[in-house]
């Protein structure tokens, strides 16, 4: 009987790992101590890759893998390219080793030469817009990402600080503080301290439990007493709407409200619009971000309200509630990768699935003619150049009260270029003055490309 | 036409080469393990009774199947005599050797009489013969009628194809070894012709064998032996581009375990000499324990090496082989308790010196053939006391294990999250075997063999990276079909101890492939024992000769064709 149970239980181990390795081998190969696949090793025969207009960004040749001759393009392009390590694990060259490689369980990892053939990838991002971005933030360090809200191509996502594919720095113990973060794509791995921005997500919320909130009045004094502490404000606002303490960024307005709705109405808005999801873009998940007010005093719930306290959000899920907020309440699902070989890949339209209704159309309409007062009222339409732009900033100041994140995030009401954007840049000083010059060159880089190529 | 010559050049016509030479290993590797497997179901004599028991009463006739059989109340029995009260639950045994056919009595309470005078010990017995069991008395008859009863299933009915030539066998397997000497001569770090010296050392050696087998000992079968020597090649071809030190080892070691196999055959042609030699297997056993414990160097965290004159050995390796001897025993011995009582003591001193020596892997294997033998030998209510005694034995284990292996407890399952530290052995290993594929990246070609133990514990990670997971789980299956082998023949086998003999080496080979793949490949969190045949190890490859001798003694024909 035992031996009977010995034999059953052989032959179960054997199907299980048998069963287990041809479901995950693609994924199990993938480890950048994979000695098949490290130095250019493995992407000796990888296909090119190329950016939406045709640019090649990655190439062998002679068994050695090149990126794009442009230095400044090779560094703003290296997060979404990757390198010849598996270093940056979202990047496509990771991500889509195997589609690159022709690797195919069947045949292993190392086929001899002659028979290897790999695929080209297509990419929807444009490395001139990249390139702008990469500029524009000048050695400034964060994560700057453009999308088309109709579509869900990413047009334009960098992350600095980078590198040179062509010549990747040796990390070790001496350098690791130089490169920290180095290896994340920030757009889609990193999480900041929201500040201003999460006023859209307590607007939305107010919007949605506050049925006279358009006429309601706040006073603000520069400060008050919510939940038996103090909440600043920038300056002295006086009796102050909604609208104008969106446009203004009132924290007292905001803070009010967060106290007024509670935790529950609160925690509640912030998981409808994505603050504690993770969002899969093309096969990768972003990092979720954090609203947590469970364990917050009073006090701590009216900060939270202006993305203070524990908040945390994500750049492209930012970039993805602004898509929904530009869309009448459907999210676009974002997507780099747009063509595989010959076929389309992983192509998503919203206009096919329709995305996914993230808030009611009536808010979001509300939300999106209140982003637009911000830029008219506020901002200024000069700044962007005849783009007709929603959007919000953002000063964070960050647990350590050293450096602030400063934040801008919005879109363009135009049908001719729907782009939504996000930048948030570390150690900035305010919202408006650092990530706003960033958001607008990597935006007019992209509009400019859109209208110049269809 | 000059462009497409220059075009086919000698990179392309070797690629070409390669991915046929990958792509041969593997379906070559199937057809050896087939054709082993399915001249082990066709070979096989008849199953028709040796002796008939007619009821001098109503004349109803039991026929008498094996060599050895048990006669009782209980259903165990072979031979059931269920409606009478004065029989015992296990009342005698009939019993045939060399001598011819005896009855002896296994403490029943009527007692068993031949022609009216009560037995004593093993007494003859002969044909028209009166047995008494009971209330019923037996004449015994010879057989005359065929009847097919109790056939396996895994035997092939009569007719059709005959099973596969020695010969033929040898000859494919040595195809077999020169298609991965060649692969191994082309691989990416070093071009030359070490694999195929390797291959003719090893040729020689395994024709030796198979000569000896044929011409000196004049052996029908050799589909065990043919098993064994493939999984020996895989082995030392998966070393050659490792080491070429341990690969002559290996194949000395490989050697010296057909030497000992054929010794041990010849052992244990009589088990009623077996049984003479059972106290001094197991002092010796216990010796051979105690000194490792003494002088014992500690290796990979378990001190169960000692060095003799510049050797490396591995006592408990051994111990496997005097375990078995121990465990199985005669039929009518087995019945006694104080037999049993011995093997418990045995096997409690055993697993404790195991403990003491930190090789847990080793205990976990002899835990489980303690269990299996206790539950292939027990009547009723052994088994109730073994499973009590297996239950402390399996806590203890655990209680012990947990200080030592907590580390790999904690990256069970998790090898990819741990893969700097914890899990760094087992995340190689999967890492690696996927990177392999159906048809491996070419011996030699693989990074695995940079990991410490990748010839050893994790060698079945070694095979899927470097031959294939076809060839992989071709080596799985040879093991694993040991089973249904061992079960077929054991149930018709000359004696109880060969039965139980076989079915526990078998099951111990079995046990310990499980372990070595399940816990290289994450789905069981133990340390590393070696993997039969195929691992690098001297001490493992001479233990596992044994075990398979074992086996091969319990076959009929091993010991009933020679003499034509
Ligand atoms: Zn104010």
């Amino acid at each position: 009987m035992f031996v009977f149970v010995l034999a059953l239980f052989f032959f179960a181990g054997i199907i299980f790992f048998t069963a287990n390795i041809s479901i995950n081998a693609g994924s199990w190969v993938q480890h950048s101590y994979n000695g098949h696949l490290s130095g250019s090793g493995g992407l000796e025969k990888a296909g090119k890759i190329f950016d939406r207009n045709g640019v090649v960004l990655a190439q062998t040749a002679d068994g050695e893998r090149y990126y794009n001759d442009d230095y400044e393009t090779r560094l703003s392009t290296l997060h979404v390219v990757g390198d010849n390590s598996l270093n940056i694990s979202t990047a496509v060259q990771s991500v889509y080793r195997s589609e690159l490689t022709g690797f195919s369980y069947i045949w292993g990892l190392e086929m001899p030469e002659t028979f290897r053939g790999g695929n080209n990838l297509t990419l929807t991002i444009d490395s001139a817009a990249c390139k702008t971005a990469y500029e524009a933030l000048g050695g400034m360090e964060g994560a700057v990402v453009v999308i088309n809200y109709k579509t869900g191509e990413v047009l334009c996502s960098v992350s600095s600080k980078s590198y040179d594919p062509n010549d990747p720095p040796e990390i070790n113990e001496d350098n690791e503080d130089e490169y920290d973060g180095v290896y994340l794509n920030k757009v889609l791995s990193s999480s900041y301290t929201p500040g201003s921005i999460f006023k859209l997500i307590t607007t939305e919320a107010a919007l949605e439990n506050i049925p006279d909130i358009d006429s309601r009045t706040f006073e603000c004094s520069g400060s008050a007493v919510i939940g038996g502490n103090e909440v600043t404000c920038m300056s002295s606002h006086g009796l102050i709407d909604i609208h104008d303490g969106l446009a203004q960024s009132c924290n007292i307005v905001f803070a009010q409200l967060a106290y007024e709705l509670g935790r529950d109405k609160m925690t509640e808005a912030a998981n409808k619009l994505g603050v504690n999801s993770s969002f899969d873009v093309g096969h990768t998940p972003t990092v979720k971000g954090n609203y947590n007010v469970k364990n917050a005093d009073d006090n701590q719930l009216a900060w939270s309200g202006i993305g203070q306290y524990t908040d945390l959000t994500n750049p492209m899920q930012m970039c993805i509630l602004m898509s929904a907020i530009a869309n009448g309440g459907n999210r676009a699902e974002p997507y780099y990768v747009e063509r595989m070989g010959g076929g389309d890949f992983e192509k998503q339209y919203p206009s096919e699935k329709n995305g996914e209704a993230m808030l009611e159309s009536d808010i979001a309409q509300k939300l999106n003619d209140m982003m637009r007062y911000n830029v008219t009222s506020n901002y200024g339409d000069s700044m962007f150049g005849g783009l007709t732009v929603c959007a919000k900033t953002g000063t964070a100041e960050v647990q350590d009260g050293e450096s602030n994140d400063a934040w801008m995030v919005g879109f363009v009401r135009d049908e001719d270029t729907p782009l939504a954007f996000a930048v948030a840049i570390e150690d900035g000083t305010f919202g408006i003055s650092t990530a706003g010059p960033v958001a607008v060159a990597a935006v007019q880089a992209c509009a400019e490309d859109m209208l110049a190529n269809g | 036409m000059d462009s497409f010559l220059q075009s086919l050049n000698i990179q392309v016509i070797t690629d070409i080469a390669i991915v046929a030479l990958r792509i041969l290993i593997p379906i070559l590797g199937v057809i050896v393990v087939f054709q082993c497997y399915s001249s082990m179901r066709r070979q096989r004599r008849d199953e028709k009774p040796l002796i008939m028991l007619e009821n001098a009463a109503n004349g109803q006739v039991l026929p008498v199947l094996c060599w050895e059989n048990s006669v009782g109340r209980a259903k165990g029995n072979d031979i059931v005599i269920s409606d009478d009260l004065t029989v015992s639950r296990e009342h005698c045994v009939i019993l045939r050797r060399k001598e011819g056919w005896f009855i002896s009595d296994t403490g029943s309470k009527t007692g068993t009489y031949v022609n009216g005078k009560r037995t004593e010990g093993r007494a003859p017995i002969y044909i028209n013969d009166e047995i008494t069991i009971g209330k019923d008395t037996f004449v015994l008859k010879r057989a005359q009628d065929y009847t097919d009863v109790n056939r396996s299933w895994f035997y092939r009915k009569e007719g059709g194809k005959e099973g596969i030539a020695p010969f033929a066998l040898m000859m494919l397997i040595s195809i077999f070894t020169l298609f991965m000497a060649t692969e191994a001569c082309l691989s990416i770090e070093a071009t030359d012709f070490q694999p195929l010296i390797i291959f003719a050392v090893f040729m020689v050696v395994a024709w030796a064998f198979y000569i000896v087998s044929t011409q000196v000992f004049k052996r029908v079968g050799f589909e065990l032996e043919g098993l064994a020597l493939f999984l020996t090649a895989i082995g030392v071809m998966l070393s050659v581009r490792q080491g070429l030190h341990q690969t002559y080892v290996q194949i000395i070691a490989c050697a010296i375990g057909m030497a000992v196999f054929c010794f041990m055959i010849k052992f244990l042609q009589n088990p009623d000499r077996v049984n003479k030699w059972r106290l001094a297997i197991m002092i010796i056993a216990v010796i051979l324990l105690g000194v490792n414990i003494v002088f014992g160097s500690v290796r990979g965290g378990a001190a169960n090496w000692i060095m003799i004159g510049g050797m490396s050995i591995q006592p408990s390796e051994f111990v496997k082989i005097a375990y078995i001897f121990v465990g199985a025993s005669a039929l009518d011995q087995l019945q006694t308790r104080k037999n049993f009582i011995v093997f418990i003591i045995f096997s409690a001193i055993c697993i404790g010196a195991l403990f003491i020596m930190s090789d847990f892997g080793t205990a976990v294997i002899f835990f489980g053939t303690f269990l299996m033998i206790s539950i292939v030998r027990s009547g009723d209510y052994k088994t109730v006391v073994v499973s009590i005694v297996g239950a402390i034995f399996g806590g203890l284990l655990i209680l012990r294990f947990k200080p030592y292996i907590a580390d790999r407890f904690s990256a069970w399952g998790k090898a990819f999250e741990n893969s700097a530290d914890k899990g760094y052995q087992t995340a190689r290993v999967l890492t690696y075997a996927a990177s392999g594929g159906l048809f491996g990246c070419g011996l030699g070609n693989g990074y695995l063999k940079y990991v410490a133990a990748s010839e050893s514990d994790l060698v079945f990670g070694l095979a899927c990276e470097e031959l294939g997971l076809i060839v992989a789980l071709t080596i799985a299956g040879a093991i694993g079909g040991l089973f249904f082998y061992a079960r077929a023949i054991t149930t018709k086998s000359r004696s109880t101890f060969y039965s139980i003999s076989a079915c526990c080496a078998a099951g111990l080979l079995i046990l310990q492939t499980s372990l070595n793949i399940f816990s290289a490949t994450d789905i069981l969190p133990l340390t590393g024992v070696t993997l039969p045949f195929v691992s690098v190890g001297g001490s493992s490859m001479i233990a596992c000769w044994g075990l398979l001798a074992f086996i091969k003694a319990a076959d009929e024909r091993t010991y009933s064709i020679k003499k034509r």
